[in-house]
């Protein structure tokens, strides 16, 4: 009978419903919520209740000078860490290559172990090796008259900020892209070192685009990760000094949890979506156009 | 590679041991700097302790008031199994469902759910602190197990797991007359054991690693995670590197035993992940 067929395929969602309820009920539901939330005036602090403010989040946002500080101080940290991060990665990728395939593990393990390390625990770490006074890398210059602000000037600030990711982040690129050169068939070098291509030649004409499509995910998703910036800043600087790295998400975080202004953070956290969106969007087009 | 000269193959080795050596650096110096008395740590001299104590370890585990580190590892460790066990559950069951059932619309549902993916965390974070403050479930583990069970990468992970299993196989035991119960238990999670040991052992080190949730989420001390524990006590105890540091290997051990054991399975997910499409 066709219904009692229809009625088993449909019953197959009983599989689904545990995760289908907590889907509604933890993703689709803050989805809408957030976005109304957005639009209304919601201070947790303030007697008044929330009430509807149009689009006044957002305009108060476009025209809050710290909200710009803090886009500036996100862009400045994804310009400066997605290329070395990538370019670092992919350096290390193709230095491990080389080694016989038995010894690459022990390499896979090193450079990928950082990424598990906790943010708090990275943060205490490195908050005291760029500490000015007990710092361990002013200790190490010190012998030679140097003392470097890692983290108390604002033009240094985001700098050691970057530092300290690629330590932290830069085996989860490498991870991948060695996958990818594994893939890469030895025959193309066979091939291309027959007809007389050096290594700078082989590295270009096969490497690279064979190793496209994973290089393009690597460096979308590190600038989507990127833009999330939030952790590294929280432990070590605080958003300091002078709020030079403090990011969007901290800002976000700050309104929404240190001023208890919910509305005003849901609409932040939706502009920082739009500037996600577009990027990766706008990523993914040039990237396929120039194939 | 064959074509690489011995030069070559050489100094890619000197490379990579360089690399590493200063990857490993400031973890080891965080090992035995947890055995440095503080006059040590502040005034620093060499990298190993001329004197190696416990002191620091002793000033926590002493300290319960102030540092409750064993509540917070209680924690920690029911937490995030707490969220291991039910991501693995729920969503085995909901990516089998949408593998091998051929559920009206099963293929919809699929997008819906994956392209909430492209929304970044942050997203969630005002509404879902308002619905868990309308809950009552503020400051309590529920905050941190209940909302995880929602996300959306194991269901993807699984899904494609289950797709490369042959369908011969349950064709046969449905033949049999197993019901879709007894297949999905008896042939299909046997057979995932590898993808679901690898989803585990991410949503464990995801969920222990958690710093924005707890912060947010969790307010009185004895609450706390680990992580979030050591890195608000850090700002009392500011200039006390020694406790700071020994709270930090605490808080690192168990992660190192982790990826010690599933160390193959967790780089061939990383891999994975970035290979299919």
């Amino acid at each position: 009978m066709p219904t009692s067929k229809t009625l088993y395929r449909w019953s197959g969602y009983l599989f689904m419903l545990p995760y289908l309820l907590a889907f509604a009920a933890f993703l689709v539901a803050p989805l809408l919520f957030g976005i109304g939330l957005s639009f209304y005036r919601w201070e947790m602090l303030s007697p008044v209740p929330p009430q509807w403010h149009g689009l006044g989040n957002y305009s108060e946002a476009l025209t809050d000078t710290y909200f710009w500080k803090a886009v500036w101080a996100t862009l400045r940290f994804v310009i400066m860490q997605v290329p070395l991060n990538i370019g670092l990665a992919l350096l290390i990728a193709l230095a491990v290559n080389e080694i016989p395939r038995g010894a690459q593990a022990f390499f896979r393990a090193s450079f990928f172990f950082p990424t598990i390390v906790s943010i708090s625990v990275a943060g205490i770490l490195w908050r005291w090796f760029y500490s000015s006074e007990f710092g361990l890398f002013n200790a190490f210059l010190s012998p030679f008259g140097w003392k470097a602000p890692w983290i108390t000037d604002p033009a240094w600030a985001m700098k050691s900020i970057v530092m300290m990711t690629l330590w932290w982040t830069v085996g989860g690129a490498f991870v991948i892209l060695l996958a990818g050169l594994h893939q890469i068939p030895a025959h193309y070098y066979e091939a291309a070192a027959i007809d007389g291509a050096n290594v700078f030649q082989r590295f270009i004409n096969v490497t690279i685009p064979s190793l496209r499509p994973v290089l393009l995910f690597v460096v979308v998703m590190n600038i989507i990760g990127s833009f999330q910036v939030f952790g590294q800043t929280f432990m070590i600087t605080r958003g300091g000094p002078e709020h030079s790295t403090r990011s969007l998400v901290q800002y976000i975080y700050d309104q929404a949890f240190g001023n208890y202004r919910m509305g005003y953070g849901a609409a932040m956290s939706w502009l920082l979506f739009v500037i996600i969106a577009v990027i990766s969007f706008a990523q993914f087009r040039i990237m396929r156009e120039e194939r | 590679m064959a074509i690489a000269t011995r030069t070559q193959t050489r100094l890619a080795v000197a490379l990579s041991a360089l690399g590493s050596f200063v990857i490993l650096v400031p973890v080891a110096l965080m090992f035995v700097t947890a055995f440095k008395p503080d006059a040590e740590i502040i005034r620093f001299e060499s990298l190993l302790p001329r004197v190696w104590t416990l002191d620091n370890f002793r000033d926590i585990f002493g300290n319960s008031q102030e540092i409750p580190i064993f509540r917070w590892l209680a924690n920690s460790l029911f937490i995030s199994m707490s969220v291991t066990a039910l991501v693995l559950a729920v969503d085995s069951l909901a990516a089998y469902a949408l593998a091998r059932l051929d559920l009206p619309y099963g293929r919809h549902v699929f997008l819906v759910i994956v392209a909430t993916l492209m929304v970044p965390g942050q997203v969630f974070l005002v509404p879902v602190y308002l619905m868990l403050n309308a809950l009552g479930w503020l400051d309590t583990p529920l905050a941190l197990i209940v909302p995880p069970i929602a996300g959306v990468f194991g269901v993807f992970l699984l899904r494609q797991f289950f797709l490369t299993i042959p369908r011969e196989l349950e064709e046969a035991a449905a033949i049999d007359g197993c019901s879709r119960l007894r297949v999905f238990w008896e042939i299909i999670l046997p057979l995932a054991r590898p993808a679901l040991c690898t989803l585990g052992i991410f949503v464990f080190i995801g969920s222990w690693n958690d710093f924005l949730g707890p912060l947010v989420f969790l307010d009185s001390v004895d609450n706390y995670t680990l992580p979030v524990g050591i890195a608000l006590f850090q700002t009392s105890y500011y200039a006390e590197y020694g406790i700071t540091i020994a709270a930090s290997v605490i808080c690192t051990l168990p992660v190192l035993i982790v990826f010690l054991l599933f160390q193959k399975h967790i780089i061939k997910g990383v891999m994975l992940s970035g290979l299919k499409e």
